[in-house]
């Protein structure tokens, strides 16, 4: 019977990409240093060697300014631990002229590697066509803050669920798109069976939940191929539904790190 | 030595459970090391008379009364409900009760809530409250959309000063904060688990600063959570071997009686 640090090794043994991390503002509104180097250590610790960041807007709707405000603060986490920290350009749809400006700038000048939308519009929403097709246009992920809740949730009345990503997926088949943190968003058999047919939407495994057979009823859905690791500030759940599911080494080392996203990376790293 | 003081038995209305027979759950337990569990019953929760799911557990942890002890699930807004607790105490060999003011129509600030805990407290076996059985978040549409709620909480164990409680599966740092005064003050103490509270964040540091190593339990909520979360933060909790082995085995032996 294999003890449990053998288990933990997978994670020291194996690169491990943690697609779905946050840094933070302070009061001030800089960088939260202190919460971000923690994030670091406790990465370090566990065994992962990316963390892939970004800083949304959690509530209301943000003018382009503070995205950009926020982009800058992810730009400098990444600076402070090159080649462990790479970005996601965070931007508000609905200023669809300025939001494609900033991907730009976060892509191209920056040096981040995708788009991170919060809860400001469906995904489905024409108001996001614009952002999409920009990101189709850079090759880039957009990773999208999800979840279905019963009721509907009063506090985020535009939270996507499966059933936006699969309008969005219908309409732009070369876009791809990551429904985010399958352990932190509801109902997730509801997304899953309305994701499941579409190959263009990947998911990661962030979320404070861990719900027994959550992982292997995801794999079952949409195949370990568009599976992603992630945490979203919750590393104990996420290594722990990966160590407890019942899938081969081979499958979890390839949710580890993800393939299909291997690029996307590299493009990252260059930057380093 | 692990003990585990959240583990369930029988099925959870709103989706598929695997591993929640008696048989296949010792072989988790098995897999895991744990020694000994604590299980109440998933179908007392939903059954209109708890009594018959507290009867159906008592009876298949009978061949492992060495691995599993199980704890009765009492709604006190239902008649006869005094009377059930002391059969299942007196006539079933049930070492603790669990409370679910948020699926039984009760809440803990009223009498007969109230009087259960200090039953409970005279025959010197804990009360076990879980913040919710799994993360509101999950919710079923059918299912019930309230949590423990922390004010009735303290309300009751300063009503109740003589019992023992166990908070389980929540913000258990933030309980404990709100319940600290309260619990200082009284005979009785309350337990929290860390299902729910990150080592890799300060939330964990928080439970263990507020509470200390001798009122911290481990708690799974086997089989419907994987068990390898709680081991991940017991690989990574920065503690002592001492604090360890209070936190996965001596108090819940302690609260347990457990020679």
């Amino acid at each position: 019977m294999q003890s449990f640090a053998d288990k933990l090794k997978i994670f020291k043994e194996n690169k491990v990409v943690n697609w779905h991390e946050h840094v933070w503002a302070d009061a001030k509104g800089n960088l939260n240093v202190a919460d971000a180097d923690r994030l670091v250590e406790g990465a370090k610790k566990a065994g992962f060697d990316v963390l892939v960041c970004s800083l949304p807007v959690t509530r209301g709707n943000p003018a382009p300014e503070m995205c950009k405000r926020y982009n800058d603060l992810v730009y400098e986490a990444m600076n402070r631990y090159p080649g462990i920290i790479q970005g996601m350009c965070y931007v508000n749809p609905g200023y669809a002229k300025e939001a494609v400006k900033e991907i730009d700038r976060c892509i191209n000048e920056l040096g981040m590697i995708g788009v991170k939308l919060y809860n400001q519009y469906y995904l489905s929403d024409p108001a996001v066509h614009s952002v999409i097709e920009k990101c189709i246009e850079l090759d880039i992920p957009i990773l999208e803050h999800a979840g279905k809740m019963h009721p509907r949730s009063e506090d985020q009345p535009f939270i996507s669920d499966g059933t936006h990503f699969a309008m969005a997926a219908e309409k732009f088949p070369e876009a791809l798109f990551i429904y985010a943190h399958i352990g932190g968003g509801g109902d997730y058999h509801w997304s899953l069976k309305a994701i499941a047919d579409y190959p263009n939407i990947f998911l990661d495994i962030s979320g404070s939940i861990y719900d027994e057979d959550i992982i292997e009823e995801t794999v079952r859905k949409i195949g370990v191929e568009r599976v992603m690791f992630g945490t979203d500030g919750s590393f104990s759940s996420s290594m722990g539904k990966l160590l407890g599911c019942k899938l081969s080494e081979a499958e979890k080392i390839a949710i580890l790190n993800n393939k299909t996203m291997e690029r996307y990376l590299e493009r990252g790293m260059k930057r380093c | 030595m692990l003990i585990d003081m959240c583990g369930y038995l029988g099925h959870w209305p709103f989706r598929k459970i695997n591993n929640n027979d008696v048989e296949s759950f010792v072989k988790v337990m098995d897999d895991y090391k744990i020694n000994l569990s604590v299980v109440s019953s998933l179908n007392a929760v939903f059954y209109k008379d708890t009594m018959q799911g507290n009867e159906e557990i008592a009876e298949e942890i009978k061949p492992y009364s060495d691995r599993l002890v199980a704890f009765c699930v009492i709604n006190p807004a239902y008649p006869a409900w005094e009377k059930d607790f002391r059969t299942c105490i007196e006539k079933l060999g049930m070492k603790g009760l669990m409370m679910y003011p948020y699926y039984h129509p009760y809440r803990l600030t009223e009498a007969n809530a109230i009087r259960l805990a200090n039953l409970a407290g005279e025959a010197g076996i804990p009360v076990h409250i879980p913040v919710s059985i799994i993360n509101v978040r999950q919710r079923h549409w059918l299912d019930t959309t309230e949590i423990l709620n922390t004010s009735d909480f303290i309300a009751l164990i300063k009503n109740a000063p003589n019992t023992d409680f166990i908070v389980s599966n929540g913000a258990t740092d933030a309980i404990a904060a709100a319940a600290k005064d309260a619990d200082s003050k009284r005979k009785g103490k309350v337990y929290y688990d860390f299902q729910r509270v990150e080592v890799f964040l300060p939330s964990f540091e928080r439970l263990l600063a507020t509470v200390g190593p001798e009122q911290i339990v481990l708690g799974t909520g086997n089989p419907l959570q994987y068990l390898d979360t709680q081991f991940v933060k017991l690989h990574y909790m920065d503690v002592s071997d001492e604090v360890k082995d209070l936190i996965t085995y001596k108090n819940a032996a302690r609260l347990l009686k457990l020679a």
